[in-house]
């Protein structure tokens, strides 16, 4: 009797420390990402992670960028960071500066195979220098640049589809043939073009001419003749040629809408917006995209790509490094299903970038090879400390560099006095940011 | 029953330790943050008076400072005689009056986003309603109201007082209803015509109202954001900005806290010298009933 107790003493306490050891084990990973719009699928893809990491929770948030990045950085301020969190291009420089982000370069290192991912994307999650130094996150996907045109509008014009041979003078040419007034006292039915000051409408352009807008070290200002060369060609079509509507025209429309609604046959703007033409446009008329056409200046090995991540990063404060990167990897990698993936929005895993599903072939453009080609040529970008306040993005959409290049579309100064105010405005930002040594 | 010494200070405990903590506290915090270069997520620091030096260098800061005192100027005045206006017409027992005081007052109760969006739908120069109307009859090349720098505060503030104005109407029928009916009728009796009550009666009797909607519309004004977020987003190129905008876009979008502190203080100086002449200026025109 006396020896049946002790065993059953034993055994309630192996018991115990057993469970004691397993809650012990057991790590509750908070998590915030940015897009309600896919919080129902991501949620099942965390299912499927906790499912094969059972000592894995994952709590998660979705805000939208308005009220996400203002909940993360009052969180960063009391110390209280969710152990994963979205990471935008536009802030991880200022992020990784401040020590909220964990260096992963070591983790990337160790138990990533880089051939299954578009490796050139990883260069914006580094940190200070974008070629070599350490990664501070890791994209989940990308976008890259593309031309849309109307070819419903080419047929009717008797144009020939945009291609790779397509010089900045074939496209000015088609932008005048696609560009219809009938009443001159009235604005133009349908515009050639449609371009106004934005990032992903001017950078681009630069970059197909070989430009630069930042210096080597993208700490300053310094845009270079290709870059003016660039942004002379785009007012003329505004100012000169009248191919393009002049910004103050556009108020009270979402300049997204334009290339959809069918008031213009071509537009520059990011692969994403591939979603927004399908929902907005339907089946109305046929579309396709096409690369930026290159420029006079440019020079061969000058090619480069406007492309950017949307990143995941580690609060450098977590308490779970390990689990936190076993998460990440689940949420980069295969297992992630195409449809949290926004149409135009690329899969950083190649497999499933270069999947019927991704690439939806019974869907418009019907050629989204094209973007993923983006991926593998070298990249430059404008993104840097400041960039949203130097730049005029998001609420700040008027103003800046932005605000500047509209003034231009609105004639009410020449580009070489934008170039002036951008220059000067600019670098009074950035130097706060990269002060002289 | 018979209360303490102690007992006053026991109720009012509660609202001293709000406004310490909720008012008080965050005014001196955010004076001392007006000292720091702070993003929020690091910590301040301290840079002393930078901020306000850099804010008096700023072109931008001025122009913004310029459009604010425009702002106030004409909504502060667009609201008192539209409000007075509406108020006048509805102070009457007519038929149907309590829809048509429900009609003007409904811009007040209706969703900023969506008087933004509506708005911007009227006056798009593209797809606007009025433009493609005045086109059709003839008249061409109107302005862009909101893309125009130009005239894109003027129509924010032509907005803002839309808006605002079936609220000030019903504190100016407040006043009106608040005049003893003999006045009138004394007046009437000499022989007054009715512009000579609205100047001689009316608007002196009003001007306890119209010193207090003077006072609310100019806190008002200078709070204004909604609106200007929705339509224009203070552009093109902080054209249409005024100071609480660019508060908000220093401190949220470009998380400058310090700068964004500074300069909420010198708007709270700008508050401070206009209410002071504000008061100092009612014992010469404000009368009562009494």
């Amino acid at each position: 009797m006396k020896r049946n107790l002790v065993i059953a003493l034993l055994a309630t306490l192996l018991v115990a420390s057993l469970s004691a050891f397993a809650m012990a084990e057991q790590v509750t990973l908070r998590y915030f990402m940015w897009d309600p719009e896919f919080q129902q699928m991501e949620a099942e893809l965390i299912r499927g992670f906790e499912a094969e990491n059972p000592n894995i929770k994952v709590e998660m948030t979705a805000l939208d960028p308005t009220n996400f990045w203002p909940r993360l950085a009052a969180m960063a301020a009391a110390g209280e960071l969710p152990d994963v969190f979205s990471m935008s291009t536009g802030y991880i420089d200022t992020w990784a500066r401040d020590g909220l982000l964990l260096n992963i370069q070591h983790l990337v290192d160790r138990d990533l195979d880089l051939d299954n991912y578009f490796y050139n994307v990883f260069a914006e999650d580094r940190f200070p220098n974008k070629e070599t130094s350490d990664m501070y996150a890791i994209p989940y996907a990308w976008v890259g640049s593309v031309l849309f045109y109307n070819q419903d509008m080419f047929d009717a014009a008797g144009l020939e589809y945009p291609n790779d041979d397509w010089t900045w003078d074939d496209f000015q040419k088609a932008a005048l043939a696609l560009t219809i007034q009938s009443n001159p006292n009235r604005a133009p039915e349908q515009y050639g073009f449609w371009w106004y000051g934005r990032y992903s409408h001017v950078e681009p352009w630069v970059y197909a001419n070989g430009g630069r807008i930042l210096n080597e070290n993208k700490t300053r200002i310094a845009i270079d003749d290709k870059a003016k060369e660039a942004l002379q060609f785009l007012a003329d079509l505004t100012n000169v040629h009248g191919v393009s509507m002049a910004h103050r025209d556009m108020a009270g429309m979402r300049q997204q809408d334009l290339f959809p609604l069918q008031q213009a046959a071509m537009w520059v703007d990011g692969s994403w917006m591939v979603d927004h033409v399908r929902t907005v446009a339907g089946d109305s008329f046929r579309w396709g995209i096409a690369n930026v056409p290159k420029g006079p200046s440019l020079e061969p090995g000058e090619e480069r790509s406007y492309y950017w991540p949307d990143s995941v990063g580690i609060a450098a404060t977590t308490k779970h490094e390990d689990e936190a990167w076993a998460f990440i990897q689940y949420l980069i990698g295969a297992n992630r299903p195409v449809e949290t993936y926004m149409p135009g929005k690329v899969p950083i895993y190649r497999d499933i970038a270069y999947s019927e599903e991704w690439l939806q072939k019974d869907q418009q453009p019907g050629n989204m090879e094209l973007i993923l080609a983006l991926g593998d040529t070298p990249v430059r970008t404008t993104f840097n400390m400041g960039w949203s306040e130097w730049r005029g993005y998001a609420s700040t959409g008027g103003a800046g560099m932005n605000g500047e290049l509209d003034a231009v579309t609105n004639g009410q100064q020449t580009v070489e006095e934008a170039i002036e105010k951008i220059t000067r405005d600019g670098n009074a930002v950035l130097e706060r940011y990269y002060p002289e040594p | 029953m018979r209360y303490g010494k102690l007992a006053p200070w026991l109720f009012i405990t509660p609202t001293v330790l709000g406004l310490v903590f909720f008012r008080i506290g965050p005014i001196i915090a955010a004076f001392l943050a007006s000292f720091t270069s702070w993003n929020v997520f690091s910590p301040p620091q301290w840079i002393g008076a930078s901020n306000y030096v850099e804010l008096f260098n700023s072109g931008t800061f001025w122009m913004i400072l310029r459009n604010t005192l425009v702002f106030s100027l004409i909504y502060v005045l667009g609201v008192m005689v539209c409000g007075l206006f509406l108020a006048i017409l509805v102070n009457n027992r007519i038929r149907a009056i309590t829809f048509f005081r429900g009609l003007y007052y409904l811009p007040v109760i209706t969703s900023t986003v969506a008087i933004g969006v509506v708005w911007s739908w009227i006056l798009s120069p593209r797809f606007g309603v009025l433009p493609n109307v005045l086109a059709d009859l003839g008249v061409h090349n109107l302005p862009s109201f909101l893309g125009d720098s130009r005239y894109a505060l003027l129509t924010l503030v032509v907005v803002y007082i839309w808006k605002m104005s079936g609220y000030h109407m019903i504190l100016f029928l407040a006043g009106l209803q608040n005049i003893p009916e003999e006045y009138y009728e004394a007046a009437k009796i000499d022989g007054a015509t009715r512009w000579q009550s609205l100047r001689h009666i009316t608007l002196p009797l009003l001007s306890s109202t119209t010193f207090f909607i003077g006072i609310i519309a100019l806190i008002q004004s200078l709070q204004s954001f909604d609106i200007t977020m929705a339509m224009t987003e203070g552009g093109p190129n902080y054209a249409s900005a005024t100071l609480s905008f660019f508060t908000y876009i220093n401190a949220f979008v470009h998380f400058r806290m310090g700068y964004a502190s500074a300069m909420s203080f010198v708007l709270l100086v700008i508050v401070g010298i206009i209410t002071f002449i504000n008061f100092y200026a009612r014992k010469y025109w404000v009368e009562t009933v009494d």
